[in-house]
């Protein structure tokens, strides 16, 4: 009898405490801790594959023709142009080079949305709301739309990993800086699957998959970011004292002094139809 | 009676072993107002900053003689199709309190330690709650470093009110498109407070006051905000399609087929001085 009354009040107590946790409370213990700062490994420059340099030792499993336009790119910007690259116009690297990290990153839960903050990219949105790829905002970008699937991979009941699958680009986007080529048809499916590493909590690893009609082969890298706990942030802001100048496909270059200067060696000037040459 | 002391034993050991679970870890949503949704201006109004007033000169903005004629000569430029003080053709940010005009649908965050306003065109800005001072040494922004403060001025146990003081500035900035000016000191005080309308909860109030060295006294105006729960966002890069290109103090237009065109009638060509007219 008096175990059956201890129980009850056990019971009891339990309910009220439940009905005390606020509905709307958000449980942050349920999630793992991928609060602050995440930057580059140290060491580590802005290629795709962290573990090689960029350019030609990434070695990616490309079809013969975007190998062939990559290797356009690289010989375009080693005779002072630009190539792939569009980043020169601070048009948002888009996904998934974003996650390469240029600069430092915050990545924050809540329940139904991750959302990942940069320094000089806008927010992405990581919906885990159960939605499909049939929601209205879908609609393509440079970002891609985002789903993700918490899992709790070793049963202690704290979700651990964030699976994401991104879909629906637009473009033209790169890896990297080299200009190492997307396809055109945008029909990327990039994968990830993110979690702290097990023996170091602040570092967060990242497994990009990328799945695209320019490659031979889905294309897997491991991505390593380190955790900055005292954050400090900047307002990196592209397109302030961006000295690149694009008119049609040409870029050129603005000088300190705010004249016009070829961008390459034996760069035509733009052509100056509109103008009428008597207002000179 | 022993068993309501075992009984009330028992409730205290609940109790102790369930706060634990409620504090540290847990985001507890209903101490804060409901600000989730998406927050648009008000249907039929443009980004003028006194949204009771048409903008440019029609605002009565305070400010002093010099900076009156200022903002009369950005808008007879603009009236002769250039751009006058406003920069948000070159796709810098329009930083604060410009920002807060809500060009695209902006979205608040709350976190304990944190506010975020997100945007669709614009970097986020964070609006620090955790106590904090303004740091000596932060870079100046165009966004401005931002403390809040959250206040229960109802008194019924949950915030409703965020007040906001953004210091530490660069520019220049303007405070809406017609191009009313900023000190160039940028030694602006933007003051806010932010709280949703007590007969509609589907209404924000961001009340705005401008403390800046153009101006002859603060300058406050009432702005509203609606909410949009059907969210769609989209990805506003400014730089995609911007048919704006700047050379020097210039600003020239390149059309459809990549050609350089004069903004304004009888402009004169860029200076081509540094191409090589063999190359022409």
């Amino acid at each position: 009898m008096l175990h059956r009354l201890f129980t009850g009040t056990l019971i009891l107590a339990a309910s009220l405490t439940l009905a005390l946790t606020p509905a709307s409370a958000f449980d942050e213990s349920k999630y793992p801790d991928f609060q602050g700062q995440w930057k580059r490994k140290l060491g580590t420059v802005n290629s795709w594959d962290e573990t090689k340099r960029p350019g030609i030792p990434q070695d990616p499993p490309l079809t013969a023709e975007y190998r062939n336009r990559w290797e356009a790119s690289m010989a375009d910007q080693a005779a002072g142009g630009q190539g792939n690259d569009t980043r020169v116009t601070c048009i948002s690297n888009g996904m998934p080079r974003m996650m390469t990290i240029l600069r430092q990153l915050e990545i924050f839960i809540r329940p139904e949305m991750t959302l990942i903050v940069f320094e000089n990219n806008l927010p992405r949105r990581i919906y885990t709301d159960g939605r499909g790829y049939d929601a209205k905002d879908n609609i393509p970008s440079y970002n891609g739309y985002s789903i993700g699937k918490w899992i709790d991979e070793n049963g202690d009941g704290k979700y651990d990993v964030l699976e994401v699958e991104t879909r629906n680009f637009k473009g033209p986007r790169n890896y990297e800086p080299s200009g190492l080529p997307l396809h055109d048809d945008n029909e990327s499916v990039i994968l990830e699957r993110m979690y702290l590493d097990k023996s170091n909590p602040d570092t967060l690893v990242n497994e990009i998959t990328t799945i695209d009609h320019a490659l031979t082969k889905p294309w897997k890298v491991v991505k390593n970011y380190r955790r900055e706990k005292n954050a400090e942030w900047y307002e990196d802001l592209c397109t302030e004292n961006n000295n690149h100048v694009m008119i049609g496909k040409e870029n050129y270059f603005m000088s300190a002094d705010g004249y016009l200067m070829p961008a390459k060696k034996g760069q035509q000037p733009p052509d100056l139809r509109y103008f009428n040459t008597t207002g000179n | 009676m022993a068993f309501t002391n075992r009984s009330i034993a028992a409730l205290a050991l609940f109790a102790a072993l369930a706060l634990p679970v409620l504090d540290a870890t847990a985001h507890d949503e209903s101490k804060y107002p409901d600000w989730s949704g998406q927050w648009r201006r008000p249907r039929g109004l443009a980004t003028q900053w006194d949204q009771d007033k048409p903008a440019g000169v029609a605002q009565q903005a305070p400010l002093k003689p010099e900076y009156q004629k200022m903002l009369e000569w950005s808008i007879a430029d603009q009236a002769a199709g250039g751009q006058g003080l406003d920069t948000r053709f070159t796709c810098i940010t329009n930083g604060m309190p410009r920002m807060m005009a809500v060009i695209q649908p902006i979205e608040f965050v709350i976190l304990p330690n944190i506010t975020y306003v997100h945007f669709e065109a614009f970097m986020p800005r964070r609006i620090y709650t955790d106590g904090r001072d303004f740091p000596k040494d932060a870079e100046p922004s165009f966004a401005g470093y931002s403390i809040g403060k959250w206040s229960d001025t109802d008194g019924d146990g949950r915030f409703d009110t965020l007040e906001v003081e953004t210091r530490n500035f660069k520019g220049p900035r303007t405070v809406e498109f017609s191009g009313i000016p900023l000190s160039e000191d940028n030694q602006t005080v933007v003051q806010e407070k932010i709280s949703l309308d007590k007969s509609n909860p589907d209404i924000m109030h961001n009340i705005i006051t401008i403390i800046d060295n153009a101006f002859t006294r603060p300058w406050t105006v009432d702005k509203r905000y609606r909410r949009d729960r059907n969210v769609v966002w989209f990805e506003d890069n400014c730089t995609e399609n911007n048919h704006h290109v700047v050379i020097g103090k210039e600003n020239y237009f390149v059309n459809h087929e990549g050609y350089l065109m004069p903004a304004r009638k009888n402009q004169a060509p860029p200076d081509l001085r540094f191409f090589n007219a063999a190359g022409k």
